[in-house]
């Protein structure tokens, strides 16, 4: 793809998602709310197992624990939303250090029952600690507390739907530029070939630790939106079927790519809404698609739109 | 003194002992080849220097500094790199990528968050001139899963080169190749480390490769030293066609 034809579809893309809420009803300007912000946690996941080959299967466990986090902060503590979101976030990149920690004591499929294992505990955390979690009611009527500092702008529908799409220009400009550098030269490393990238003279395990922290606190961040987004946290954010469906996301979207699985969520969410409303059986048919994506288009959506630009534009 | 100097190593596994007292020094310079049938703990040796396997007992020295025990990327940070006798690279990188690769783990700031393109540069050109090096200029851009096989083991020696080693262990360079690879091979290599000076250790099992290449033999029988010497005394040495030839010779 040439650079002229690229930055203008960039242009076109930025534009349409700065103006949507000036053409679009409330209720698509909440899809589309929801599509970023699953689109930051399906990204986050992008970086472990796009580019790291880290197969999680527990990223709920990110994803619900920055929901849980936010949601309590505003409830008890009066905390400003943008404060709390960003705590949040925080707070589970650095917790997930010590789950790196343990995950990584393992490799390949031990890997991803160990994050699977992380995932189940907090899940079942979120049903017995009922005086911090809600139990099974959860936490309900999350504020967005617009705090001292006059950030009322984000609290409102708009607002927030902005806060959100920062939140994910700003993540994937962090993930762009790791996956970039010198750290993420030897990610890809990691990705061909462990063992080789350990004999070279890199301490892995440390790379590791440090992906999962990242992949884990921006999949923090994702969760803390989604709390004052809903206005709930409930125990189905650290259920293992939400992280098969951002898994799906990924792989659907293009691992690897970064936009890809934002697209992948995306799409997730356009299907989940549009087969839902035909059958009762929509899961069964989005998983016939997502068979057909692995065995026809392994690339994923992403992929096949850039092989189709690349063909149609003119060859220098 | 010797670049390296081992003593008294020993590996055991259970009952069976892979490596026994095995002592041995290495001058800087040199290419020594360690030879011995199959079985006989040679890839093992290379494991313990490099530290991927603990030795259970016995010093190893190398430039003066005792290095048995310690992780495996802090002894090769200390200048050890080596190759793999099954070809280990990153198949989907280009020959640059994966020597440059190589490169960026000697550098102060290897683990960067973002930039780098200062890093990037400085790894390259190491890589780039280890590439030539080895004459692999002319396929540096391909990715390294669709080299050829000898141009891939070539590329593994490239790669640890690119590091900028004070030793350079090989283990079984023409490994997997067929007649005429690995006489193209043996030609590159001979060229390159007359060139170069490098001190290589070298495990390999093709006896003309071994003359070829080595300036001195060290002979590895059931994981001890039985021969140690010049190539022709080693090929007179009588222990030495006992151990290859079962007594029948």
């Amino acid at each position: 793809m040439r650079s002229a034809t690229r930055l203008l579809i960039w242009i076109v893309v930025a534009l349409a998602l700065v103006l949507a809420p000036l053409g679009l009803p409330p209720f698509a300007m909440t899809l589309l709310t929801e599509a970023v912000i699953l689109g930051l946690f399906a990204m986050s996941l992008d970086l472990m197992f796009g580019y790291t080959r880290l197969v999680s299967f527990g990223h709920a466990a990110a994803y619900g624990f920055g929901a849980y986090a936010c949601g309590w902060m505003l409830l008890h503590t009066g905390m400003p939303l943008l404060f709390a979101v960003f705590a949040a976030g925080l707070l589970t990149g650095f917790i997930a250090i010590g789950v790196g920690w343990m995950c990584t004591l393992a490799t390949g499929v031990s890997f991803s029952m160990l994050t699977l294992a992380f995932a189940q505990l907090l899940y079942a955390i979120s049903f017995k600690w009922t005086s911090v979690t809600g139990g099974s009611d959860g936490l309900a009527g999350i504020p967005r507390t617009i705090g001292p500092f006059g950030f009322a702008a984000l609290s409102s529908k708009i607002g927030f739907y902005y806060l959100a799409l920062g939140c994910l220009v700003g993540g994937f400009l962090v993930c762009s530029a790791l996956v970039r550098s010198p750290f993420g030269a030897v990610l890809r490393g990691i990705r061909e070939n462990e063992g080789k990238t350990t004999a070279l003279g890199y301490n892995t395990r440390l790379y590791k630790i440090a992906v999962v922290a990242v992949s884990y606190g921006l999949g923090g961040l994702a969760g803390a939106l989604y709390a004052p987004f809903a206005g709930f946290a409930n125990t189905e954010l650290l259920f293992w079927l939400l992280s098969g469906q951002v898994l799906i996301m990924v792989i659907v979207g293009g691992a690897g790519t970064l936009i890809g699985p934002v697209l992948g969520a995306a799409f997730f969410m356009l299907m989940e809404h549009q087969l839902s409303a035909l059958t009762e059986a929509w899961a069964l048919y989005f998983g016939l698609i997502f068979i057909a994506f692995v065995l026809f288009a392994p690339e994923g959506i992403w992929g096949l739109a850039t092989t189709r630009l690349r063909r149609a534009a003119p060859r220098p | 003194m010797p670049l390296l100097e081992l003593d008294g190593v020993t590996r055991r596994y259970g009952a069976l002992v892979a490596l026994d007292q095995v002592a041995m020094k290495v001058e800087e310079g040199e290419v020594r080849a360690v030879i011995g049938p199959n079985g006989a703990g040679k890839t093992t040796l290379f494991n313990v220097i490099t530290g991927t396997v603990k030795p259970s007992a016995g010093l190893i020295r190398f430039a003066d500094q005792p290095i048995a025990g310690l992780p495996s990327h802090q002894i090769c940070r200390l200048g050890i790199s080596r190759t793999f006798q099954i070809t280990a690279l990153f198949p989907e990188m280009s020959a640059r990528e994966n020597a440059r690769l190589a490169a960026q783990a000697r550098h102060p700031r290897r683990w960067q968050p973002f930039g780098g393109a200062r890093i990037f540069r400085e790894a390259q050109s190491l890589a780039d001139a280890a590439l030539e090096q080895l004459g692999l200029t002319g396929v540096a851009e391909r990715p390294a899963g669709l080299l050829s096989h000898g141009d891939q083991r070539l590329l593994e020696v490239a790669m640890a080169m690119a590091q900028q080693p004070r030793v350079l262990l090989l283990d079984e360079p023409t490994q997997g190749l067929s007649v005429e690879e690995t006489a193209q091979a043996v030609d590159t290599l001979a060229r390159f480390l007359q060139a170069s000076r490098m001190t290589v250790l070298l495990v390999e099992h093709d006896m003309e490769v071994v003359f070829r290449l080595a300036h001195r033999i060290t002979v590895l029988h059931r994981g001890a030293v039985i021969a140690d010497g010049a190539p022709d005394q080693v090929k007179a040495d009588p222990r030495v066609q006992d151990a290859y030839l079962g007594g029948f010779a």
